[in-house]
């Protein structure tokens, strides 16, 4: 078995483990490896040929493709290993990882640090409990579009879409464009998951329908899909009887949300927090294992690719101090709460002298106008007034949070502005 | 005959019935009833009473149209096609069944011929199962099911170790956490020994937490339980692809997308088959079809039993889930013992694991008259669902599906050479525990085989070269690092992972296409090498398996299915291609 050394091992190569191995050789890392299984850098962006990334980083709407090409070319011109078609397997809880692919057969490498970027996965079908037949026609948004942008080929050809998320809505599009009739899209809940710029790019100007409040309940088609059944819910997400629909399609396309790849994490002895679906990070985007840091989408699920890379970059900064012996073995972590109208923040906890730091949160449910402020005790650290806010929306903000005790960060909606 | 229908007409004071006895003791219901449900109930009614055999339920529903399949055109197809094959032995229908009997037979110098209708093997009640090789500790004693279900479990061993699939003894226990549950446990511990299980024991409550460990991490207190060693787990189709590869390996041949339309009698004797692919000439038949086995018999003009079909609805969990047990374990109470006591023909609920430890929910047990519905429900699902603990969610849910049990209504297996038809032989009404029966049903059907031979004068032949063993496939996922490593070094191709929730490698994926019986769809690639299993349900590895697929078998993408013909995945292509040929 080739056993390798290094410093600081990034293990995915879309954005995230870009942005972060990039920043680690910056800030002085020697021996920085990147490890990622499919043939080529850039995860799910390479199959994201639409507009819309690097609007807050570079101040320009970029395809997908191109963002990563940036990264991925800086990544060429430096020193940075890369080992492409290399699944990683397992990580130790000692930090060994175990990795194979065709022309080096198994690897052990050991590292001073790791940066987790395995970006995550789609909710399929059965997730969301779709019952009737299982013929083929059935595909994720993520698969759809892998199908049509990369490989060239057509699942369908009248479709229905669940989930209007931004996945769904770009979808919606991307298959007007492509000659596919779409029918509409549904959404399970009473407010759109997607951007107000996807709603009004991907459907508004394609004439394209959103129906809330509706579900998809059953497929119907025992080989290929003939149709499906959708109908209103209630209150509590549940179907209404009496309002089923049934509407003819051959592709239902699935935009029910993502799933951190957090397998390897676990194994390795990771605490997963339920709620963002990532490992509990503090300021560093450490996780709880010294040593073992996250970024990108295997952290929290991010809208904006911008993020992303930030959160690389503070992962890497961590992954560089902590080779440096200058992040201490902090016992005393202080717990960071999601307060008022808030579903979660990320950094979970932090260091007693965590400084300068980044925040990101959801909220809850939807507010035209309120005030986020971050209180530790009765001080108040940070405040601002916020406008039009909602759950698809991210939120960040930075603040020094040092000293203290614990951090409850909340959201007031504000008097009279209902 | 009049006691019989008085009885019903009891039973049922509202539904005008008409029966038909033969000297078989065959009873043929005929009239109409409210509802399906109740037409099943009939059924089984008619099928306890004295003197009958078994039940041809030839009743209607009011107002329901009960789908019937059309061979009419089938048959036409066929026959135009004229002759296709001419060989000793037809086997109809590729699942456990089908494929377990062709494996055996072959060790003679028998041409032997399957037909299977959907594209591959595997596709019926076989694939929808929760892979028990049950102990055989449940069933009715003296039936055929208790003896072959006991015998088969015991054959297992062989099969694993000729064939090399994956058998975990793993063991059941029912244990009780009340004194006075007692005699429930003695009951079902007399009943096992008339069904001869081996080694089934009652032990107290500290044997039982020795041999099961995890019953003192649940913190109950266990007073007893009944143990049964040889309970025993497999992956069903995992099963049913090496029977069906060590039997192409000794000349069996299998036809796929084929349908058995009609069968051919001479005076009394069968003489071939009308098959989708043309006519197959063919002295013994063997009738394996599952749900539609009643359908075929009664081509050969033996029309002696009806099968209901009996949809079961199952869950699989993410393996994050672990199973509490090493055995399968099932606590005891008064109130399963009130559910058991009520007259009912289900194995409904209830919780396993596979051996790849991702836990199983159910199945549920409801009738429909369509035997092609594999449909879920909510209704179904929580039933599923409904016998876990309350640790267990609908999150952790990756998967569920439905199989139709081929339940007949005397609620046996009904195994033999037909006395209408020489030369034409049932092996229907194959419900559970038919997986764990396989083996045994087989080794019947050989000797029923073997005896109509020696009667005609034509004694079967040992084929000299036959070759029971099956080359073990690497499974990549189960080897220490080491190995892999060694692996990869020998073929590369096993350093590429492909399926990553399975970790499943390009070269097990290609040694399936390579294999004797090659999968034709992604779902048949799915069922012999696991890619496509996991949590994220082939949404990553789909397109890999596709494009593999299409390349060993010289097809375009666009005409690779999910699960055989009329299930095309990509539609067309939206750009211009010059190599890899026409795409449509
Ligand atoms: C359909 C779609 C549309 C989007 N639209 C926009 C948009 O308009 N604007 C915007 O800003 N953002 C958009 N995004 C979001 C953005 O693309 C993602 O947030 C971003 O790609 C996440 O980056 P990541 O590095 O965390 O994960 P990924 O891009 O998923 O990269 C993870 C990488 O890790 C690799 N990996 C995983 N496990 C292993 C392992 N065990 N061994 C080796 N390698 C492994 C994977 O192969 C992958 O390359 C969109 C995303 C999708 C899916
Ligand atoms: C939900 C459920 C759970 C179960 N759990 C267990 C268990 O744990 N343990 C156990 O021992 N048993 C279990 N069983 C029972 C077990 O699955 C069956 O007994 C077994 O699979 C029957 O196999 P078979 O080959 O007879 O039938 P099938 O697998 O149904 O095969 C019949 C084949 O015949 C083909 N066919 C039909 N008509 C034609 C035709 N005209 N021409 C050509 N081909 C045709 C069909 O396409 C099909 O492939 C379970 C069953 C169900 C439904």
């Amino acid at each position: 078995m080739k056993r390798v050394e290094i410093d600081i091992a990034v293990i995915g190569g879309g954005p995230a483990g870009l942005a972060a191995a990039l920043k680690a050789r910056e800030l002085g890392a020697e021996k920085v490896l990147i490890l990622e299984r499919n043939i080529e850098l850039g995860g799910i962006l390479q199959q994201c040929i639409h507009d819309g990334f690097g609007i807050h980083r570079f101040d320009k709407r970029l395809s997908g493709t191109q963002y990563a090409q940036l990264f991925i070319d800086a990544v060429e011109q430096s020193d940075i290993a890369v080992k492409l078609d290399t699944m990683v397997l397992e990580i130790g809880a000692d930090k060994t990882i175990y990795a194979c692919n065709k022309s080096e057969g198994m690897l052990e490498i050991n590292s001073g640090a790791i940066v987790l970027a395995m970006g995550c996965r789609e909710r399929t079908a059965s997730q969301v409990l779709i019952h009737g037949d299982r013929p083929a026609g059935v595909l994720t948004a993520g698969a759809v579009q892998r199908y049509i942008n990369m490989e060239g080929y057509l699942p369908g050809s009248k479709a229905v879409i669940l989930g209007s998320g931004d996945i769904g809505l770009i979808m919606a599009r991307r298959m007007i464009l492509e000659g596919l009739a779409v029918e509409g899209v549904y959404e399970v809940m009473a407010a759109p998951g997607g951007l107000t710029r996807n709603l009004v790019q991907c459907l508004d100007d394609f004439e394209i329908p959103l129906h809330l409040s509706t579900t998809v309940t059953a497929v119907h088609g025992r080989k290929r899909v003939e149709a499906v059944t959708v109908a209103q819910v209630d209150g509590a997400m549940k179907p209404v009887a009496g309002t089923e629909r049934r509407i003819e399609c051959d592709l239902l396309v699935l935009a029910v949300g993502l799933i951190p790849e957090n397998e390897l994490s676990r194994a390795a002895g990771v605490e997963i927090d339920p709620r963002s679906g990532g490992p509990l990070l503090d300021e560093n985007f450490m996780t709880g294992v010294p040593g073992i840091f996250a970024a990108g989408n295997v952290a929290v699920v991010f809208d904006l690719v911008d993020y992303v890379s930030a959160s690389g970059e503070i992962a890497a900064a961590g992954a560089v101090n902590y080779l440096r012996g200058k992040l201490g073995e902090e016992k005393s972590r202080r717990p960071v709460k999601a307060g008022e109208n808030v579903n979660f923040v990320v950094p979970q906890r932090l260091g007693r002298e965590c400084g300068e730091t980044t925040f990101f949160l959801r909220v809850s449910s939807p507010q035209k106008a309120a005030t986020l402020s971050c209180c530790s005790g009765k001080k108040l650290l940070f405040k601002k007034r916020c406008r039009f806010l909602a759950p698809p929306e991210m939120l960040t903000f930075t603040a020094d949070a040092s000293g203290g005790d614990e951090l409850v960060i909340a959201l007031k909606e504000e008097a009279g502005r209902r | 005959m009049r006691k019989i229908k008085k009885a019903l007409q009891k039973a049922f004071p509202k539904v005008e019935l008409s029966v038909g006895l033969d000297d078989r003791g065959i009873l043929t219901l005929y009239g109409e009833c409210a509802s399906w449900q109740q037409l099943v109930d009939i059924g089984h009614k008619a099928a306890r009473l004295p003197g009958v055999e078994n039940v041809v339920n030839e009743l209607r529903v009011a107002g329901q149209r009960i789908p019937q399949k059309d061979y009419r055109p089938l048959r036409d197809a066929g026959r135009s096609r004229g002759l296709a094959a001419d060989v000793d032995v037809l086997i109809i229908g590729a699942g456990i069944t089908g494929c377990g009997i062709a494996r055996e037979l072959a060790k003679y110098k028998l041409d032997i011929l399957v037909v299977e209708m959907s594209g591959d093997v595997a596709t019926g009640a076989t694939k929808a199962n929760n892979g028990n090789i049950h102990p055989g500790h449940a069933e009715k004693p003296g039936t055929l099911k208790a003896r072959l279900n006991v015998e088969g479990n015991r054959l297992y061993t062989r099969w694993a170790e000729e064939l090399h699939f994956t058998l975990q003894r793993c063991g059941a226990m029912g244990f009780i956490t009340s004194r006075w549950l007692w005699p429930a446990l003695l009951y079902g511990y007399i009943k096992a020994l008339k069904n001869g299980v081996e080694g089934v024991q009652l032990v107290g409550g500290r044997r039982a937490v020795e041999l099961e460990p995890g019953l003192k991490r649940s913190a109950i207190g266990v007073k007893g339980a009944m143990w049964l060693p040889t309970m025993a787990l497999v992956e069903p189709y995992q099963v049913t692809v090496a029977l069906a590869e060590n039997a192409a390996e000794n000349g069996v041949r299998f036809w796929f997308n084929c349908t058995a339309a009609d069968i051919l009698t001479e005076k009394g004797a069968a003489v071939g088959a009308v098959t989708t692919k043309g006519i197959v000439r063919s002295r013994i038949i063997i009738n394996c079809a599952g749900v539609y086995a009643d359908e075929i018999s009664a081509m050969a003009g033996d029309k002696s039993f009806t099968i209901h079909p009996r949809k079961g609805v199952i869950a699989i969990l993410d393996k994050a889930r672990s199973p509490a047990y090493d055995c399968l374990c099932d606590h005891v109470t008064f109130e399963t013992v009130r559910r058991t006591l009520q007259k009912s023909y289900t194995k409904g609920g209830g919780m396993c694991y596979t051996p790849e430890k991702n836990i199983l929910m159910g199945p549920s047990a409801s009738e429909s008259p369509d035997k092609e519905d594999l449909s879920t429900s909510a209704r179904e699902l929580a039933y599923a669902m409904g016998r876990g603990d309350e640790t267990i969610d609908y999150s952790d849910v990756i998967r569920y599906f439905a199989g139709n049990r081929p339940a007949d209504y005397s609620e046996d297996f009904i195994i033999g050479m037909s006395p209408i038809t020489a030369g034409f032989i049932n092996v229907a009404a194959i419900q559970s525990p038919g997986l764990a029966a396989a083996p045994a049903i087989a080794g019947k059907v050989e000797q029923i085989v073997a005896a109509a031979a020696e009667e005609r004068g034509e004694p079967l032949e040992r084929d000299p070269g036959w070759e029971p063993l099956r080359l073990p496939q690497p499974e990549f996922r189960h080897l220490s690092r080491a190995e892999q490593e060694a692996l990869i070094r020998k073929d590369p191709r096993y350093g590429r992972i492909i399926c990553r929730c399975e970790t499943i490698t390009e070269g097990e994926i290609l040694d399936a296409l390579r294999s004797p019986v090659p999968p034709a769809s992604i779902d048949a690639v799915k069922r012999r090498t696991r890619a496509g299993m996991g949590r994220c349900q082939g949404g990553f590895c789909q397109p890999r398996v596709l494009e593999l697929l299409a390349r060993e078998r010289g097809i375009s993408w666009t005409e690779v299915t999910l699960k055989g013909e009329g299930s095309r995945i990509l539609l067309k292509s939206n750009r211009p291609r010059a190599e890899g040929g026409a795409d449509k």
